[in-house]
Order: C-alpha cells, then sequence, then structure tokens
C-alpha cells in the first residue's frame, strides 16, 4: 500500500498557544485512521494544516505524494467534511454538488453526472432536487460527504462527521466512510469522540492531547500501550460474597477486591498491571469455579479504547 | 468510483470544456442573488425608492421648482448613490457571510485560488448596481426626453455608476475580508459610505471654497456625482470637466487591485484583522 499522508513533525501555533506540536505519522491507502482526543487537543487544527486550510508553524507533510508547498495540488487531492460545515439553505443537493464538481474543474455536463452518481452512492437520489433547507443533520452529512467525493479524492477527511446524528444516521454514515476506504482505496482520517465508531471503524487509532500524540497504533496496541488499570465486575449469588472475595483476594495476579455497597454478590476485582486481559479474567473465573462459587455474571472493564483513551488524556 | 479532471503529479489542470474558477464562482453567486431573491428584493425596494423621488420631482409643488435637467441629474444621482450602497452592501456579505454562514471553509477546501474566489463574488455584486441602472432608465427617459438629455445622461450615468459600484463593491469586499463578523462588516461599510457622501450635505459656500472643492473632488463619490451634474445640468462636453472622474478611475482601479490582491492573501477562517 502506498502512503497518502505523511507529517513530519508538524506545528501550529498561535502566539503562545500551541494547538498542534510535533505531529508525526503515516498513512497508508485504504485505510480508515480514527484521530481521537478531547476538546482542544488539536484534532480539527490538524485537519486543517493538513488539508492548507492553514499553514503549519513548522514541520513538513505530503499529502499523496504532493510536498505542503503546493497547497492547490493538496487540495485537489483531498477531500474533506470539515466540522460543522454549513450549507446553502436555497440550493438543492444536485446544484451543490455540481457547483463543487466544477469548482474541482469538471465541465457542466461531467459534473451533472458525478453529482447524480454521488447523490446516489450516499442515498441521497430521491431528494437530489430537494433544497438543502428541507433536510436532516443525517441528510446534510451525507451530502457533505458527497460534496467531499467530487474529485474522487486520494484521502478523505472526516471531522465529526456522526455528531448529533441518530445511532441510525451514524449508522450510515459509517457505511459510507468503510466504503470510501474499501472501494475506492482513499485513505480516510476520521476525527470522532465517539469511542465506539472508531473502535469498530478504523484500522489505526490515534489519540491527540493537547495537540501532541499520546498514542498511535491499532486499538489492541493503543490499550496495551495505554496500560488501563483493568479490572472485571463478577456477579456470583449474595450468600457467597464473602467467600468469593476471600478466594479471590488470595489469588495470585489480583490486586484487589471491593464490594458494592447494597448490592451483595457484585463485586470489583482489580487485577495487575501485568499479563493479557482474557488471562486474567480466566484466573478469577477459575478462582470461583475451584471454590465450588457459581458464576452468575462477569465483565472485563479496562480493556477497551475508552478506557486507554482516558488514561493516555489523564496523564499527560 | 466518478473521474476526476486531469491531474499530473507537478500540476493541475481543468477539464477540457470547465470554466475558470472565477467565472465557476460568479455563476453561482450570480445564481444566488438572482434566482435566490435577495436581489430582487434589493431592487424592488430600489425601484420604489427612484419612483418616489422620480414622482416627487416631477409633481410636487415644493420641488417642482426644479428645472428638467436639474430633475434628471438628481434622479440619476441619487440611482448612482443607494445603486453602490447596494452594491457595496452585497460585496461586505460576500466573505463574513460565507464565514458567518460557515460555507466559506468548502469554499477555501478547492483547488480555485482565493483571488479567483474575491473576483467572482466582487462581479456578481457589481450585477446589482446593472440591475439598478436599468431600472433608473425609464425614469430618466421620462424626465429627460423633453429637453433631450437622455442619452447624455444614461451614458454619463452609467459610465459614473459603474466606476463607483467597482469602487464600493472592492471596498466591500476588503472589509468583509477582515471584518471579526458579518454585522461588523456591514456596519463599517455603510459608515464607510456614508462618510463618503457628507461632503455633499457641506453649505455651498463651504463646497466652492478651495478645500471643499478639494475635498469633492478627491472623494470619489461626489467627484462622480458632480461630473453627472456637470453633463446633465450644465450641458458640458465629456471632456470639457473630465478631471472631475479622475478620482472615481483611481478609486475603481486602486481599490479593484487591492480587493484582488487583499482577496488572494487575507480570506481566512476566522475574521478580524490577526487573522
Amino acid at each position: 500500500m502506498s502512503v497518502a499522508v505523511e507529517a513530519v513533525g508538524i506545528g501550529k501555533r498561535y502566539g503562545s498557544l500551541v494547538a498542534v506540536e510535533d505531529l508525526t505519522f503515516a498513512v497508508e491507502s485504504g485505510v480508515v485512521l480514527g484521530v481521537l482526543g478531547p476538546n482542544g487537543a488539536g484534532k480539527t487544527t490538524a485537519i486543517r494544516v493538513l488539508t492548507t486550510i492553514l499553514q503549519p508553524s513548522h514541520g513538513t507533510f505530503t499529502v499523496a505524494g504532493i510536498p505542503h508547498t503546493r497547497p492547490a495540488e493538496i487540495r485537489q487531492r483531498v477531500g474533506v467534511l470539515p466540522e460543522s460545515a454549513g450549507y446553502p439553505e436555497r440550493q438543492t443537493a444536485e446544484e451543490y454538488l455540481r457547483f463543487h464538481a466544477s469548482l474541482f474543474g469538471h465541465s457542466r455536463p461531467s459534473a451533472r453526472a458525478v453529482a447524480r452518481t454521488l447523490l446516489e452512492e450516499v442515498g441521497l437520489g430521491e431528494r437530489a432536487r430537494s433544497l438543502i433547507a428541507s433536510y436532516s443533520r443525517g441528510m446534510r452529512q451525507r451530502l457533505g460527504i458527497a460534496r467531499a467525493l467530487v474529485n474522487d479524492p486520494q484521502v478523505v477527511f472526516l471531522d465529526e462527521p456522526t455528531l448529533g446524528l441518530d445511532p441510525a444516521g451514524q449508522r450510515q454514515i459509517l457505511a459510507n466512510v468503510r466504503g470510501i476506504a474499501s472501494e475506492r482505496g482513499a485513505a480516510v482520517l476520521l476525527s470522532s469522540h465517539l469511542l465506539a465508531e472508531v473502535e469498530e471503524n478504523c484500522s489505526r487509532v490515534m489519540i491527540l492531547n493537547r495537540g501532541h500524540v499520546v498514542a498511535d497504533g491499532t486499538v489492541a496496541e493503543i490499550v496495551r500501550q495505554a496500560a488501563a488499570p483493568r479490572s472485571a465486575r463478577l456477579q456470583v449469588a449474595g450468600e457467597h460474597t464473602e467467600r468469593a472475595v476471600t478466594a479471590l483476594a488470595g489469588a495470585a495476579g489480583i490486586d484487589g477486591v471491593e464490594r458494592f455497597d447494597g448490592r451483595a454478590g457484585l463485586l470489583n476485582v482489580v487485577f495487575s498491571s501485568a499479563g493479557d486481559d482474557d488471562g486474567k479474567l480466566n484466573l478469577a473465573v477459575r478462582v470461583l469455579l475451584d471454590a465450588g462459587i457459581e458464576l452468575r455474571s462477569f465483565e472485563l472493564e479496562g480493556a477497551r479504547l475508552s478506557d486507554a483513551f482516558l488514561a493516555v488524556t489523564e496523564d499527560s | 468510483m466518478t473521474t476526476a479532471p486531469a491531474t499530473s503529479d507537478s500540476s493541475w489542470t481543468r477539464a477540457e470544456g470547465a470554466s475558470p474558477g472565477w467565472l465557476v464562482v460568479l455563476r453561482q453567486e450570480l445564481r444566488d442573488l438572482w434566482l435566490g431573491g435577495r436581489g430582487l428584493v434589493l431592487i424592488f425596494a430600489f425601484s420604489l425608492l427612484v419612483g418616489i423621488i422620480a414622482y416627487l420631482v416631477a409633481t410636487n409643488t415644493d420641488l417642482n421648482f426644479l428645472e428638467q435637467r436639474e430633475s434628471t441629474s438628481l434622479t440619476l444621482q441619487v440611482a448612482i448613490a443607494i445603486g453602490g450602497m447596494l452594491t457595496l452592501l452585497v460585496a461586505a456579505d460576500a466573505v463574513s457571510g460565507e464565514r458567518e454562514r460557515g460555507t466559506l471553509e468548502t469554499l477555501l477546501l478547492s483547488p480555485v485560488s482565493r483571488r479567483a474566489l474575491t473576483s467572482g463574488k466582487q462581479l456578481a455584486a457589481i450585477s446589482l448596481w446593472f440591475a439598478a441602472f436599468l431600472v433608473t432608465v425609464p425614469y430618466v427617459w421620462f424626465l429627460g426626453h423633453g429637453v433631450g438629455i437622455v442619452d447624455e445622461a444614461l451614458v454619463a450615468g452609467v459610465a459614473v455608476g459603474t466606476l463607483l459600484a467597482v469602487f464600493l463593491a472592492s471596498l466591500g469586499i476588503i472589509v468583509s475580508c477582515f471584518a471579526a463578523s458579518n454585522r461588523v462588516s456591514i456596519s463599517l461599510s455603510l459608515f464607510v459610505l456614508l462618510a463618503f457622501l457628507a461632503p455633499t450635505q457641506l453649505p455651498a459656500g463651504a463646497q466652492q471654497a478651495w478645500a471643499g472643492d478639494l475635498l469633492l473632488r478627491v472623494n470619489p463619490l461626489t467627484a462622480g456625482e458632480r461630473y453627472v451634474s456637470k453633463i446633465v445640468v450644465s450641458g458640458h462636453s465629456w471632456t470639457e470637466d473630465i478631471s472631475w472622474l479622475l478620482s472615481p478611475v483611481i478609486g475603481a482601479v486602486v481599490f479593484a487591485t487591492a480587493a484582488v490582491l487583499v482577496g488572494g492573501r487575507y480570506i481566512r477562517l476566522r475574521g478580524g484583522v490577526s487573522g
């Protein structure tokens, strides 16, 4: 796979305020990279720098092999759904896409064809001639994705594409996102606050905090790197609570066992940081079964991206 | 999968038959302005105003002491001033309005140069002046045909009005690029326009003194209107008072150039002078 985006030491400062610092990463074509971070982490600024809307204060990058010193050529090769993008209410979706296709150098017939194809692709074919003013938020986001594709981009940047959408709307958008990477072979940089959607849809994840990259890799790698505290919730019969606590507390690899006030039988087991997650849960289950205690439910906690996210963004 | 226009690793070229970027922007702006209805509403209001003024200068007993040439000149000058103001208002909304509606970023993300974006918007704003002029033509004909000055009045009006429309549209674009909000852009533009029109309220004596005369000559708006008056009212030839056209021409050229330069360099996602 070819490298679609390569950034080396990118920084963006506004006076003394550091928005992005030393951003270094590479993304291959066909990969969906999730860009995570709390509010103000620098996600949107990073996207604006990489899409040439903002000039970097320092560092270099290439997009589709084009160096950042040739911004117009980069813009020809990227598609972007900006955060909180506005839409001209009095235009129809088809007019809107035709206009943007023309901006990207399509002739009139070609712009019309591109508009129709993309509207069908994002499921808006039947509403192509409706005013954008009549569109729901989800439809607008899909229109925004269609607009981002008018130039058949090699890299697509999506800044919070599912923000404010209901679950059905989110699912539709995410299906579009996966299609961009798998069918078009484009690299997708997906900025989001929704960790579950990133976990499910992204091949790789990069977490930013206060302008710095604090984690980069696959979800599994990041969870491991983050060394988030691991624990499990176990439910046993109420009358076995004391026995279960005693058995678990004495087992190797378990740092502590906590009860929940007023909820007999529910225990929180804290594991030591060494070892893999599944092995730890197996250990706790085996200890209980060996002690003849029936296990009613169990849930491993701390092995999710959300825990890793909190760990790396709180630490730094 | 869609097909993008021809690209190469070193340069980007628009597809064969594709329009240049400024023309794409101009077409869209004209469509938004005229088919979207905003331009029509402004021109309707303009028509009412010019109609009322023309009616008053032609019939009102308090104003009908005006000679026909003066009535024609007054109507034409009002049309130029109000038509210019409409042009200024649309231009002042061009960048700051896009910014506020959240549509500027997608425009900036296109490979069309920022100069082409502002040029297209500037030309679309100037279209309002031409529409205003067309509306004015019947009134000028009605008021001026009896004294045979219709042709001179219309030529002088379109020439001066176009220069002033270019000047004001450029001014509006520049303000719009820097303004922190659309409200600031429009308010500031109107304030500047009123400042340009203020010298017309000077007493006649002050206007004839050397300082007053200089003020009227260096101010593109007052100089342009005075030139129209010289031709329509005084019946002077085109060249006799050509010096009065100097500041409208310089204003149009300098501000249009500045707007192109500013547009290329200072259109930013966030308004305000610090960018």
